[in-house]
């Protein structure tokens, strides 16, 4: 469990820092993951060739050997872009120069009113994307588990929003929600509900929930796999049990299913939280922030600063407090993970 | 308490019939054991009974009422699963009050229902536990105390012992059977083992391949099985069986010739055409003794277990012969030995695995 949480908190941290570093993509931190299991799994070997094999080297230098490749890894990924962040957050830094402002960054963002309705949008955008994922997803999930005939073909259409390229299924989205090419506007016209064509990025609350409909529509198959996966590992035999007992479907859902996937639904509403925090792709495709800045997260914020004004040193400082930010709410859910355990484990 | 009435019941998963025309009357406060091997349908007939599964055909009767389309709660049944089906996530106190929470018992009439449960079961300092914190013993007595809570009319039991070690097992078997007789209840239970069956059992269904073998008491079935089947099934170690051959048939008894050519005449009751035919003649371990003349056996293995000796060998053409003597048996591997078989406690099946009578056998214990 460590090690996941470990992972996950590499995982936030090096979305953010790639935004301004050029990443490799978030994706890197996945071998980092493996080599950590690699390391397990040789530790336990170890032991069980131990009375056979000669030891050419202590256990703890073989251990050693073995994180080091993803320690290194992390150093340079992680460690290094964290630390020059974290440095360039208090210079006033561009194209031409660096000097040292101090706090002069974090001041500024302190006292913008912008910055403070960024902060408050963001996580309007996190609990109310995540928040219809998660529900969609359990749905999902629930009717994918149900015993109807061809749900195997159900399952393999979940697919499609989470394999397409989210460029393109975002480009696909952008012209559903065009004026007037659009399908969606059109069949409005049609059924009369507006007069004319209906931009439905052109206007501030329409295109911020324009982007969390796509947002939620690359997000909900990964939610609902995983909440499926949960769901089947649940034994049937406790199914049956209350089924003899009299509990009726709902019930069972409610005082088997629920607590039985608890803890998934919790380390996949973490998961989901920081994935939509930092949703940068979707938004810039679509809106690109706009208009007027009503789809501007920190993350499209941050990237309009530090690599659309060069103004690395107030890019930095956004970073920074992103990372407080999602260290706080990490924080928050390993303490709520833990009441969860306690009163849904087995323990 | 009910008794429990199947007709008729037969049931198909596609093609593959698994259970063919089945009928038991089961008594009020009887214990029934269905006893056979893996895939028999022993517990495919058990969920029938419970309503997890529905039957293809014929009638489940419980206290008179017919309940073949009712659902589980409806019937009047509780079950104890295999793997227990504890809730890991809920207290002992909840996963046994599970059951009145559904029905909205009101917290008082729980609370009392709960702890009777608990103290029948010595789980009373256990409640505020997760299943995951008890023994494999104690999870047993949390799923029998979720199905004792609820006073059911009928207990159906699904190879509840299968995943305790054979200690505990044998303690189990005795609190069972102990709990039987304090509930006075109605109790299925299905099983693999022929112990559990024997020592636990009013009466003993045998099933094979889908059918009833033979329905009686464990001793009618060790005295007089009904078929080749249960014989070779029901004892331990296993009944030998030996081919032979029909020389002549008496009023009251045939004489055979065993593979080796022994003859003996043994005192079971024929019909015409029988002789000529090849028969197989059926004899317990534990019916034999050392003698100076008799059956001749190689034995191959011995195991000496202190108070018993079991030997493992052959006989005529390389029949395996099983015999258990007693502990100081004067035996050795790779010698021979002579036993002396009584033709009384012989038992004969013909080529088509039935029985002939016994015309003598040990008087049934009640």
């Amino acid at each position: 469990m460590e090690v996941l949480h470990f992972g996950i908190i590499l995982v936030a941290l090096s979305s953010v820092f790639g935004i301004i570093y050029p990443r490799p993509d978030s994706r890197a931190v996945k071998p980092l993951q493996g080599g950590k299991r690699v390391a397990e799994v040789s530790y336990t070997g170890e032991i069980a060739t131990e009375a056979t094999r000669k030891k050419v080297v202590s256990e703890s230098v073989f251990a050693w050997l073995l994180v080091g490749p993803a320690m290194l890894f992390i150093a340079v990924i992680v460690a290094w872009p964290l630390a020059e962040t974290i440095r360039l957050s208090f210079m006033d830094a561009g194209l031409g120069g660096e000097t040292y402002v101090g706090f002069a960054n974090y001041e500024e963002l302190l006292e913008s009113r912008k910055f403070h309705q960024t902060i408050i949008r963001t996580f309007y955008w996190m609990f109310l994307s995540v928040a219809l994922k998660l529900i969609l997803g359990l749905i999902g999930a629930t009717l994918l588990n149900a015993a109807v005939p061809g749900r195997a073909l159900f399952r393999v259409l979940v697919m499609p929003p989470w394999v397409i390229p989210i460029a393109i299924g975002c480009i696909g989205w952008l012209w559903l929600y065009n004026g007037y090419f659009g399908v969606l506007s059109g069949t409005m016209m049609k059924l009369g509900i507006t007069d004319g064509p209906f931009e439905f990025l052109a206007h501030k609350q329409s295109a911020f929930y324009s982007a969390i409909v796509t947002d939620v529509w690359v997000g909900v198959p990964m939610v609902t796999l995983f909440f499926l996966a949960a769901m089947q590992g649940v034994s049937r035999d406790l199914y049956e049990a209350a089924w003899v007992d009299g509990a009726g479907r709902w019930y069972r859902f409610r005082r088997i299913t629920i607590p039985q996937i608890m803890p998934v639904i919790v380390s996949m509403s973490l998961l989901s939280a920081i994935f939509t925090f930092n949703s940068f792709e979707i938004i810039w495709i679509l809106t690109e922030g706009g208009p007027r800045g009503a789809t501007t997260t920190l993350i499209v914020d941050t990237y309009k600063t530090a690599i659309g004004n060069y103004k690395f040193g107030e890019g930095s400082a956004r970073a920074v407090i992103i990372v407080l930010l999602l260290g706080a709410f990490s924080l928050a859910y390993l303490f709520f993970l833990n009441r969860v355990n306690r009163k849904y484990g087995v323990k | 308490m009910a008794t429990l009435d199947l007709n008729n019941i037969s049931k198909s998963f596609g093609a593959a019939k698994v259970l063919h025309d089945i009928n038991l009357a089961i008594n009020d406060r009887e214990f029934v054991v269905f006893v056979g091997p893996s895939g028999c349908g022993k517990s495919t007939l058990l969920r029938i009974i419970a309503g997890l599964e529905e039957a293809t055909g014929g009638q489940i009767i419980i206290d008179g009422n017919d309940v073949s389309r009712a659902d589980p709660v409806d019937r009047g049944i509780s079950m104890v699963f295999q793997s227990y089906a504890l809730y890991p996530h809920l207290s002992v106190f909840e996963n046994i009050a599970f059951p009145l929470r559904v029905q909205k018992i009101a917290d008082a009439e729980l609370k009392e229902r709960v702890g009777r449960a608990a103290e029948i079961l010595q789980l009373t300092d256990k409640l505020q536990l997760k299943p995951g914190q008890l023994s494999g013993g104690q999870r047993q007595r949390v799923a029998i105390g979720r199905s004792i809570v609820r006073n059911p009319k009928v207990f159906l039991f699904d190879e509840p012992l299968s995943n305790l070690d054979a200690a505990l097992r044998g303690d189990m078997r005795v609190e069972l059977s102990q709990l039987h007789s304090q509930l006075n209840a109605t109790m299925v239970y299905v099983t693999h083992d022929q112990v559990e069956a024997m020592t636990m059992a009013d009466r003993i269904v045998v099933l094979n391949g889908g059918r009833v073998e033979q329905f009686g008491t464990p001793m009618e079935l060790y005295h007089h099985p009904a078929t080749k089947f249960v014989a070779s099934f029901i004892g331990q170690p296993n009944m030998n069986l030996i081919p032979a051959k029909v020389l002549e048939a008496g009023a009251g008894d045939i004489t055979v010739e065993l593979d080796g050519g022994a003859k003996m005449t043994l005192p079971v009751e024929s019909q015409g055409g029988i002789v000529g035919s090849k028969v197989e003649v059926g004899i317990r371990p534990e019916d034999v003794s050392l003698a100076d003349e008799g059956l001749r056996v190689g034995v191959r293995v011995l195991e000496r277990l202190g108070g018993a000796s079991i030997t493992y060998g052959t006989i005529g053409n390389g029949t395996r012969f099983c015999a258990s003597l007693p502990g100081n048996a004067p035996v050795q591997e790779g010698k021979d030995m002579t036993l002396a078989v009584d033709p009384a406690a012989c038992h004969v099946f013909d080529a088509n695995g039935d029985v002939l009578r016994r015309q003598s056998a040990p008087a049934l214990v009640a």
